[in-house]
């Protein structure tokens, strides 16, 4: 029963980040860089990990977070509540990090050594932080990766994924709960070494 | 460590990881759109009945798409010119375009935009550019129906062999209703054989003194124009008679194309959708698990026999499949296309690249058990199955939820299995081609603890674990829970798992609309946890 209203409050604050992003996002259209800021502190996380798991690209991934929070100060003014504000900044941040893609017309692959050099630019990242990252987005299948990565990270429901990513939700559930899997025995055997 | 830890664990690793650039961002962060230009509307019950401009945006300001939007249409003799400001307006007709991406326009007498608005999110992303459509306001009718269909094309939503637009202008003027959809029409027409060649353009007129309620817009992710368009197939296939939510949602959930296919075809039934043809496919053809494989689908219903094509591309090629509307059955194109791939024959050209989605990428990883024949024939699913029965001395009599899974992993062909015996969980990894065991891992719940060899001779486990309720007691128990019988659901799932030690099942399925996710006690059936998803 415990575990049951943890479900429960876990949509309770699902619906009151929403209202709380929703009331910042209508702050930020009427110019009020400190909302912004709360913002920005709030979502970051959710961005950047959407431009990673499509760029594969650290500093891209930078670049193109950047992009997408400026274009959401500048249209936050037309803003209008459309149910998930989180949907909305991670459309903008996709669309961004897709239009980099086709001008580059690439994709990469981060090979290992590659993955260990870009965290560890980053003061806070623990060791077992890269190890997580380097499993989910080098080893991970490219779909499991951004599909757990983002149920992780932003918050949003498996249909939500399934409409950003633009992936049938069937597809979007089997990889959530395969990549689970192979990210589990894969820390596992970590673990295990 | 269960799910939510992983998740956690995840969610913290990325904080961290994430740059952090405020102070770069906020020195970026200039004037916003749209607080140049102030309208006042004026609005009673609710409605918006009259909008000034009480300050004009400089002309400069013109995004680029709405400078190239207009010279378009001055070349085309279609009229547009300077913008109008300092006029008041009132809404005369509401035009919706849809396509996956729905957006309504209402416009004024002057045929100049009032509002424009997203109805979905997937619309939301094509007005991005255009400040949300608040750039639209203002601006005559045509040039934006234009700039709209513009970024469409550009958002890649015309690129389908034979995508579909509708347009729909609702009017309580039926004769003006007619002129602006035939205007609308030549006009979208013209840009399209251009940009998006092959696409239609259908096109309906709705009279605005019919009540919303006989469109059904009680979706609020649908225009009153695709509703119409369901309303129509609901009123041909009868549906509409037994006002079955049921049957609205699901055609709400087609494609215009799809829509109006089976209008032409009077076809009654009603298609399983694009992404449930592609879903067939993929598992028809075995590529369910590799991500680089993407499919494309252009439904024929008007056809006989009413079919999906649908056509695979793979790092190794490119397949084509006919896929029955209605019952999902594949009825041509090739079988488990792993086996076609080279390395997967014998070909001398490279194995189809991993799973992450990037053929030209190398295969790095060598197997770890030499595998001579890596280009020999696949074993098969049963043996690799007895391959590993065997190693577990175990026989398929004594074991309980084998599943067998056939991957490709860096380029090599694998199979998964996964068995129990009592409370130990084995897990094996086959050679796809040489049936060597290349891992091997064994889970022995009870004790909490793990082994690297496999366990052997079979049962000192003690069969199926005392307390254990089974999966028949788990979705029983799941169903009462949601309060629905077996019957009223689809797409049930049940998995046995361990987590932290504690035996669990996981149970899902779908009731219409609603996607249900349990887990629940294997000793007790208590409900543990569980998430209601409408869709």
């Amino acid at each position: 029963m415990l575990t049951l209203l943890g479900a429960q409050t876990t949509e309770d604050e699902t619906a009151r980040r929403d209202r709380e992003l929703e009331q910042l996002l209508l702050q930020v259209g009427r110019g009020d860089r400190e909302a912004f800021a709360q913002l920005y502190g709030l979502t970051r996380g959710a961005v950047y990990a959407l431009a990673l798991s499509l760029l594969r690209d650290a500093h891209e991934a930078q670049d193109v977070a950047q992009d997408a929070f400026v274009k959401v100060w500048e249209n936050a003014p037309s803003y209008r509540p459309q149910g998930s504000p989180m949907a909305w900044l991670l459309t903008v941040a996709r669309n961004l990090a897709r239009s980099r893609l086709r001008r580059s017309e690439r994709q990469t692959t981060l090979d290992e050594a590659e993955w260990n050099a870009i965290p560890a630019a980053a003061p806070d990242v623990s060791h077992e932080d890269r190890l997580v990252l380097q499993d989910a987005l080098a080893r991970l299948g490219a779909e499991e990766g951004q599909i757990v990565l983002l149920h992780a990270v932003t918050g949003l429901k498996h249909r939500e994924i399934a409409q950003l990513l633009e992936l049938p939700l069937s597809t979007v559930l089997s990889k959530y709960h395969r990549g689970l899997k192979k990210l589990k025995a894969l820390m596992k055997g970590e673990s295990d070494r | 460590m269960t799910d939510r830890e992983l998740e956690r664990k995840l969610a913290q690793a990325i904080t961290r990881a994430a740059p952090d650039d405020l102070e770069a961002i906020l020195s970026r962060c200039g004037a916003q759109n749209g607080s140049v230009m102030e309208m006042k509307e004026l609005k009673s019950n609710g409605n918006i009945i009259d909008v000034e401009v009480t300050e004009v945006r400089p002309k400069k300001k013109l995004r680029p798409w709405l400078a190239a939007a207009c010279a378009a249409l001055v070349l085309l003799g279609a009229g547009g010119g300077g913008l109008v400001y300092h006029q008041s307006y009132a809404v005369a007709s509401v035009v919706s375009l849809d396509v996956n991406p729905s957006i309504e326009l209402k416009v004024n007498r002057g045929e100049r935009v009032i509002s424009c608005t997203a109805l979905n999110t997937e619309a939301a992303a094509v007005l991005f550019d255009m400040n949300g459509g608040a750039d639209l306001k203002g601006t005559k009718l045509d040039v934006a129906v234009n700039a709209i269909v513009g970024a469409l094309v550009r958002e890649g939503y015309m690129d389908s062999i034979s995508s579909a637009i509708l347009i729909s202008v609702e009017d309580k003027d039926q004769a003006r209703a007619q002129r602006l959809q035939a205007e609308l029409v030549a006009s979208v027409d013209g840009v399209l054989k251009t940009q998006a060649p092959g696409t239609s353009v259908l096109s309906q007129v709705l009279d605005a003194n019919t009540p919303a309620s006989e469109y059904m817009t009680f979706d609020s992710g649908l225009s009153a124009g695709k509703a119409a368009l369901v309303y129509k197939v609901m009123e041909m296939n009868g549906t509409i008679a037994t006002n079955s939510t049921t049957a609205f949602d699901k055609l709400a959930a087609l494609s215009v194309e799809e829509l109006n296919d089976l209008l032409k075809a009077g076809e009654t039934r009603i298609p399983i959708g694009k992404p449930a043809a592609a879903m067939a496919v993929e598992t028809y053809a075995g590529t369910a698990a590799i991500n680089s494989a993407v499919t494309d689908v252009d439904p024929e219903l008007d056809e006989t026999p009413p079919h999906y094509e649908v056509k695979l591309k793979t790092a190794w090629g490119e397949f084509e499949y006919i896929v029955d509307a209605f019952t999902g059955e594949v009825l041509s194109g090739p079988k488990d296309v792993l086996s076609l791939a080279p390395g997967g024959n014998g070909q001398t050209s490279e194995p189809p690249a991993p799973e992450v989605g990037t053929p030209t990428s190398p295969s790095v990883n060598p197997p770890q058990t030499p595998s001579s024949d890596t280009g020999s024939q696949d074993v098969g699913q049963d043996a690799a199955k007895r391959a590993a029965l065997d190693h577990a001395g175990l026989t398929e009599s004594q074991v309980t939820g084998m599943t067998v899974e056939r991957d490709w992993d860096d380029g090599r062909l694998e199979y998964e299995i996964e068995f129990w015996c009592g409370t130990t969980e084995y897990d094996y990894t086959i050679d796809g081609h040489s049936c060597s065991i290349l891992k091997h891992e064994w889970d022995h719940h009870n004790e909490g603890s793990h082994h690297d060899e496999p366990h052997r001779g079979g049962s000192s486990a003690g069969g199926a674990s005392t307390g254990d309720i089974g999966a028949e007691a788990a979705k029983a128990a799941a169903l009462a829970h949601a309060g629905v019988t077996e019957s009223q659901t689809a797409k049930m799932k049940v998995d046995r798992d361990w987590d932290d030690g504690r035996l669990e099942y996981d149970v899902e399925f779908d009731v219409g609309r609603t996607e249900y996710e349990y887990t629940i006690d294997g000793v007790t059936g208590a409900v543990l946890e569980y998430e209601q998803d409408i869709d």
